[in-house]
């Protein structure tokens, strides 16, 4: 069959066809722009305030960006770190002859064997992998270094622990207590206390007409980055060792690191590669000194990669915060004076905290005028789950605090809550709760903007 | 049935760490074309920062942003960063690069001066070339400066630079001090829909009204803040870390800890509030953390002004709700029982 008569039966319109075929070409409405250019916002300038894409973006779109998980290198060995699941213990023993007669594991360490078993951004409580005492659930015990992950992940199981199990600390508010054991004896379990004291609180509260009190907590949270933590280590014949990882504070790493090895910092290099989510749960060391220390015993480069559960359970998380607001106001819902106090649940070792205390208790006041201040915050070791830096470092739960209690205000009071709002923002020139001179301050600016594009009712702008 | 709720919470939040040093170096190369090389210690982490920086760098040279080149987080090779921490990376980091940034285009102003045949005072680097102020007809390709710096003058641009925010130790006693070099600002208004039989909550829509000084990159502003939202809705409704009564985690997975997935995310509209701190570069603060710090108490608020409870423990969970609203009712039928 020829392609003419298979049209001629197809369509039955041959000729019709042709004459189009023979038809000038009808014009364009619009002049056709053959040469088609898109403005691409990196070519542009002035570059800031561009919408540019950014370069790694086509890679992830791709698939093709390269996280720890994906290298591989020659000879490389896979670790795996058993954990305590014990809250609160003492540890007896440590019994790794099973798992390091298993054919395929090439090494097994255990706390006795980590040069300097502390680290800490603030606080040097943490041990790289618990030797003498279990702290909490998720600490490690023993890390094991085999040719397969499925085999080093069997092996762990191999791994015998005698623990002498004691009561475990759990509810902050007792933890606060005196008479409550020590989560770190002999340190105290209240391992940090802030005041922020601005004018007088007991004349505010005398002059306000109405005084208000609520009490709000908020509970623990994971991070949940895409990519958990992962490191890989090798090290040269120069004695000099190599760790790619996925911290997000690269420098202050390699202290952390060269202290737990007990090497100098300039045989450590460490290189970050694109990081699949921090949120602040990838600001300290965590796996890398077991990997550098299993590469070292081995020869042989060392990767490990935390599992989901461990990034839940061995990695840090939110602070949950038990919080306590009394605020004096004016009949026109002016604050004359709050009183706050904070309680911040530290888990197990004090990571972050420091800077989360400090930061919840200076922002606990909320974005607002109040000449009469005074903020008490402290943070407590439990044996749970440590808390550490979080996106946010307490503001996300003292925003919910200090909102949830001006709304509470404005209802009684019969305010609307922009108004409310708006009659104790702080404004530009305005003394912060530690009398900072603030500047390029927009609170009032932003509420109208957003109340505006809500079609908030009552929005003046 | 379904009840419609509004509320709103706004914030302010740091940039850098409190009262702490943490600075940030940075290395700018002007390279024989006039592309350049950064040279930082921060860590990409998904946020786009590299990018951000890139563009404050090519805005100080006046080139484009794909003419700059980003090489991060190797301590071999780039110079010292605190890191990708505490919403400092634009204003910190952002700072380092600008000022290494314009030691390298002084650099090349010395060199395209007599080139011009006017004084390096007289110079500004625009739209890829260095030409003379008031009279940018006379101009060089600022490839042809940085190439000649090399061959000719002798003098490679590179310049460095470090920024660290300036603060004032609190007081041990009351907390008075300048923790903080600048603060952002921020509000959001959420609509939700409760089910006052099941305790559900919807989000429906949320308005964000952000402050970050300049925008560096808008785009890259409003992902920050979406995804913010995302982490503050799971916050607000779904996400808890549980422990049995010996101190083990019950639920750690994605089976059982209930995060937010695309598909819970409400309607998102970002506004960015018009600003500009001189203490920024070129104006800008920073937007990482804040984004997902008022979105918990609006959402509460909207509960709140839907079915009038008050959450006062997250995640104001279906079943938390739903027991809110019962004792509510029980209370009300025992007041119109005392009244009758």
């Amino acid at each position: 069959m020829d392609t003419k008569t298979a049209v001629v039966e197809k369509k039955g319109t041959l000729l019709d066809a042709e004459a189009l075929l023979r038809a000038p070409a009808p014009a364009p409405l619009v002049p056709f722009p053959i040469d088609v250019r898109v403005p691409d916002p990196s070519r542009q300038t002035p570059a800031v305030g561009q919408r540019t894409t950014r370069p790694d973006g086509r890679l992830h779109g791709l698939g093709q960006t390269k996280y720890i998980d994906d290298f591989y290198v020659p000879g490389m060995l896979f670790c795996k770190i058993k954990r305590a699941g014990v809250a609160c213990a003492r540890i007896i023993s440590v019994d790794t002859k099973e798992a390091e007669a298993m054919p395929g594991v090439v090494a097994v360490i255990t706390g006795k064997d980590i040069p300097v078993n502390t680290f800490g951004p603030s606080l040097k409580d943490q041990p790289v992998l618990a030797d003498e005492r279990v702290f909490h659930a998720g600490d490690g015990v023993a890390a094991v270094a085999a040719v397969t992950e499925q085999i080093a992940a069997d092996a762990i199981e191999k791994i015998k622990v005698e623990f002498e199990e004691l009561p475990p600390v759990l509810d902050p508010l007792e933890s606060l207590k005196l008479e409550t054991p020590g989560v770190h004896a002999p340190s105290a379990n209240i391992y940090g206390h802030k005041v922020i004291k601005k004018g007088d609180i007991e004349r505010g509260f005398a002059e306000s007409y109405r005084i208000f009190e609520g009490s709000f907590r908020t509970q623990m949270v994971e991070h949940v980055p895409l990519e958990p933590h992962s490191s890989l280590a090798q090290w040269d014949a120069n004695g000099r060792v190599t760790i790619h990882s996925t911290l997000g504070r690269i420098t202050l790493g390699r202290a952390d690191i060269a202290r737990t090895l007990g090497i100098p910092m300039s045989r450590i290099r460490i290189v970050a590669t694109v990081v699949g989510g921090n949120f602040g749960g990838k600001n300290e060391i965590t796996t890398e000194p077991v990997v550098a220390l299993l590469a070292k015993k081995t020869g042989r480069p060392v990767k490990c990669t935390f599992t989901r559960p461990e990034e839940f359970y061995s990695s840090t998380t939110r602070h949950p915060i038990i919080m306590d607001y009394k605020t004096g106001v004016t009949k026109d819902g002016k604050i004359l004076a709050r009183k706050i106090r904070l309680v911040l649940d530290g888990g197990a070792y004090c990571s972050w905290s420091e800077t989360t205390l400090g930061k919840a208790c200076i922002l606990c006041a909320g974005p607002y005028e109040i000449e009469n201040l005074y903020a008490e915050a402290f943070v407590v070791y439990t044996n749970k789950t440590m808390t550490g830096a979080m996106r946010g470092f307490g503001a996300p739960q003292v925003c919910f605090g200090y909102e949830s209690h001006m709304d509470d205000i404005a209802k009684a009071l019969g305010i609307d809550p922009l108004e409310i709002r708006l009659r104790n923002a702080l404004k530009e020139g305005s003394f912060s709760p530690t009398s900072q001179t603030l500047h390029s301050v927009v609170v009032r600016e932003s509420l109208l903007q957003a109340a505006q594009r809500f079609g908030w009712n009552g929005a003046k702008a | 049935m379904k009840r419609r709720g509004r509320g709103m919470a706004c914030m302010w939040y740091p940039i850098g760490f409190t009262v702490a040093a943490n600075p940030s170096a940075a290395v700018v190369k002007v390279n024989e074309d006039g592309t350049a090389t950064l040279l930082t210690g921060t860590v990409e982490t998904g946020q786009g920062s590299l990018t951000i920086l890139a563009q404050i760098v090519a805005q100080e040279l006046g080139v484009a942003t794909e003419d700059v080149h980003v090489v991060s987080a190797d301590t071999d090779t780039t110079p010292m960063d605190t890191g990708a921490i505490a919403s400092r990376t634009t204003y910190v980091t952002g700072n380092a690069a600008r000022l290494a940034a314009e030691k390298a285009k002084l650099m090349l102003f010395d060199v395209a001066a007599p080139m011009l045949g006017v004084k390096a005072n007289q110079l500004d680097a625009k739209d890829h070339h260095i030409v003379v102020q008031g009279y940018p007809q006379r101009k060089v390709h600022i490839g042809d400066v940085a190439n000649r710096a090399r061959v000719v003058s002798g003098e490679p641009p590179i310049g460095s630079g470090y920024f660290n925010p300036a603060t004032v130790a609190l007081d041990p006693e009351t907390g008075q001090g300048k923790p903080f070099a600048t603060y952002v600002y921020a509000t959001q208004i959420a609509e939700v829909d409760v089910d006052d039989e099941t305790g559900e909550v919807e989000v429906v829509r949320i308005v964000a009204s952000h402050d970050c000084g300049t925008a560096i990159n808008p785009m890259l502003v409003e992902g920050q803040v979406e995804g913010g939202i995302s982490m503050g809705v799971g916050f607000a409704l779904q996400e808890e870390i549980l422990f049995d009564a010996k101190g083990r985690q019950i639920n750690p997975n994605l089976t059982n800890y209930i995060m937010p997935t695309s598909l819970d995310m409400p309607d998102v509209h970002v506004d960015i509030v018009d600003n500009y701190d001189p203490t920024g570069p070129f104006g800008a603060k920073g937007v990482g953390e804040p984004t997902c710090v008022s979105t918990a108490a609006a959402i509460c608020n909207a509960i709140h002004d839907a079915v009038g409870v008050r959450v006062t423990s997250l995640p104001a969970t279906a079943e938390k709700v739903h027991n809110l609203i019962k004792a509510k009712q029980a209370q009300e039928q025992r007041q119109i029982a005392a009244a009758g």
